[in-house]
């Protein structure tokens, strides 16, 4: 057993540290950009123009007008704070949800593990997309019941992994030494769980929170989610969807910003997920 | 006790379990049921007299405490009577089986080609690694599991339908109206597993009894066939049990998008018009088809692992 005093900090993650400032620069870049383009651009998302309906990509309109005559670019630009954001919200919930369940389940003797993760499991068994179709029949669809929909079925992944995690964790030095120092409980799982399990879970969180950007954006293409004329980039697909044959632009456009959202938070996520492997080989 | 029979209590407690959260779903709908019952038994009536509205809590036993109403329900299911359809009057199973072999052809002949597809793509890219083939397999598996699969039905139809007209957009009947979404579901199963696929194959390579069949001069081809193909078949398997999910919801989605009759359509219909039997039925079969088929491939990978495998005489 090597020798870690007991009130050691977690093995640092310096790289990941540099990796996590990096994008938290570029995401706050990437906000003040945003930002700055909704203060410059002469539209409303909701301002129709009944005279320049369905136009196609233009200098005065890069990304073409809509059925409405509504600026598609401007629209797609609000659509980000719905589309990205409600799945943020929601991908949040489920990590701080299900991190919570998980390592309760850890924690707890043999009946309160197999209650908890048998409970994870039921809730795990609905299709998240199926179960907020469900939810949005029962309680009528909207923005506020689609959120608490996904919230519902967002957190059993980071249940099971807390909790396998944190029982691969009980065995390491680190943590039986401080056990044998007589650290409480509570102050292994806060201090030296807890830093430990972070970065796995936040690499399922950039994973859950890109399938949530598909999942709320799918339920307002069917109908079940954000309703128009909210700027949804799913319920903008699905205001279009009559006018596609004409005017192809109006669905072209706020599908390839799902696509690439969504590629690139992926693309962050497999970032991540190398940084953290190659940690815990280190 | 063995693990499989663990495995199968877990199971039992985990089908309760997803009964009474749909139960739960369907207790808290907000609204009088009775009235929803009516209105859905008569939809030309506006207004209801409570006398009627009485005769029908009476019937659905509406007024008892959620246990009562609770294991009312279950031993319905447990006789094989999952309920009465709000809107139409028919078993709810009746109307069900009408639908699932629109789902189940589009669905299987989805997965068939897209497992198909994966497997061709990720045994060319490890085969080939650094050449042109491994970087498509890439591109196809990054670009796939972030294209939502509604906009790519929407491409399709746009692309194949309205511009070449070659096949027909929406509607079902003919063979050629299976041929777009079964095609956008396939795309998505084959980008998502070419992605697992090739990193399984690329594991089973670097296994060291690889490196000792080529030391003994075994063919490239049937190192692939004969070893390595079997040492990914596993991993490969509990990852299609557990992206069954996602496929079940890309099938809903594809259905509507594509206005085809089937289960998401049962769906989506039973919500629109707050039939809360067919909805709670339809719910609690995508999550209970989901976790058995789940448990049955945990139990079959049990079994056929060696390793897993009890030598007689010994606990």
């Amino acid at each position: 057993m090597t020798d870690v005093p007991f009130g050691a900090p977690a093995p640092a993650r310096d790289p990941l540290a540099r990796f996590a400032l990096r994008l938290a620069l570029t995401l706050a870049a990437l906000a003040g950009l945003l930002g700055l383009a909704l203060w410059l651009t002469p539209y409303a998302p909701t301002q129709a123009d009944f005279l320049d309906r369905l136009s196609p990509p233009s200098a005065a309109h890069w990304f073409g007008t809509d059925q409405l005559g509504r600026d598609i670019g401007t629209r797609l630009m609000y659509g980000m704070v719905w589309s990205l954001g409600l799945s943020l919200v929601i991908a949040t919930v489920g990590l701080i949800v299900g991190t919570i369940v998980g390592l309760s389940a850890a924690r707890s003797g043999r009946l309160g593990d197999f209650a908890l993760m048998r409970t994870t499991d039921s809730f795990f068994a609905f299709p998240e997309l199926i179960a907020a179709v469900a939810f949005a029949g029962v309680f009528g669809p909207s923005t506020t019941n689609l959120v608490i929909a996904l919230s519902i079925v967002s957190w059993m992944k980071f249940a099971r992994l807390a909790r396998s995690l944190a029982h691969g964790l009980d065995a390491r030095d680190f943590v039986i030494q401080a056990r044998l120092n007589g650290v409480s409980a509570m102050l292994i799982l806060w201090r030296h769980i807890l830093p430990n399990v972070i970065p796995s879970l936040l690499v399922l969180w950039t994973n859950t929170w890109s399938r949530t950007i598909l999942s709320v954006s799918s339920l307002s293409f069917l109908g079940f989610g954000v309703q128009p004329p909210t700027a949804e980039w799913g319920a903008m697909l699905l205001d279009g969807k009559p006018y596609m044959q004409t005017a192809p632009h109006i669905m072209i456009f706020p599908g390839l910003a799902v696509l690439l959202s969504v590629l690139a938070i992926n693309l962050v996520g497999d970032r991540l997920r190398d940084l953290v492997a190659a940690q815990d080989t280190a | 006790m063995s693990p499989t029979a663990l495995r199968l209590i877990g199971l039992v407690v985990v089908l309760l379990g997803i009964s009474l959260i749909t139960f739960t779903l369907n207790h808290v709908a907000p609204g009088d049921k009775a009235t929803i019952i009516a209105h859905a038994r008569f939809p030309e009536v506006m207004t209801f007299s409570p006398d009627l509205l009485q005769d029908i809590r009476a019937e659905f036993n509406l007024d008892a405490p959620f246990a009562v109403q609770y294991l009312h329900w279950m031993s319905g299911i447990l006789r094989g009577d999952f309920g009465t359809s709000y809107t139409s009057g028919v078993p709810v199973w009746d109307i069900f089986l009408g639908s699932l072999g629109e789902t189940l052809s589009l669905t299987l002949s989805a997965l068939t080609l897209g497992l198909g597809g994966a497997f061709v793509l990720a045994g060319l890219a490890v085969r080939n690694p650094g050449t042109w083939v491994d970087t498509v397999a890439v591109f196809v598996a990054s670009i796939g599991a972030a294209m939502p699969n509604y906009w790519l039905a929407l491409l399709l139809i746009l692309g194949v339908s309205v511009h070449l007209g070659w096949l027909p957009a929406y509607g079902e009947g003919t063979l050629a109206h299976m041929v777009l979404p079964a095609l956008t579901l396939a795309l998505w199963v084959m980008a998502s597993q070419t992605r697992l696929l090739r990193s399984f194959l690329l594991d089973a390579y670097a296994q060291p009894f690889i490196e000792t069949l080529r030391l003994r001069g075994i063919s490239e081809r049937e190192i692939f066939f004969a070893h390595v193909v079997p040492h990914a078949r596993a991993p490969a398997l509990t990852m299609i049990g557990l992206d069954l999910a996602a496929l079940l919801e890309g099938t809903v989605i594809v259905e509507l998008t594509f206005a085809r009759s089937g289960l998401g359509s049962l769906l989506a219909g039973s919500v629109l018009s707050r039939d809360l039997p067919m909805m709670m039925f339809l719910v609690m079969f995508f999550a209970a088809t989901y976790v058995i088929i789940n448990t049955t491939i945990e139990l079959l990978q049990a079994m056929s692992d060696p390793r897993t495998r009890r030598i007689a005489g010994r606990p």
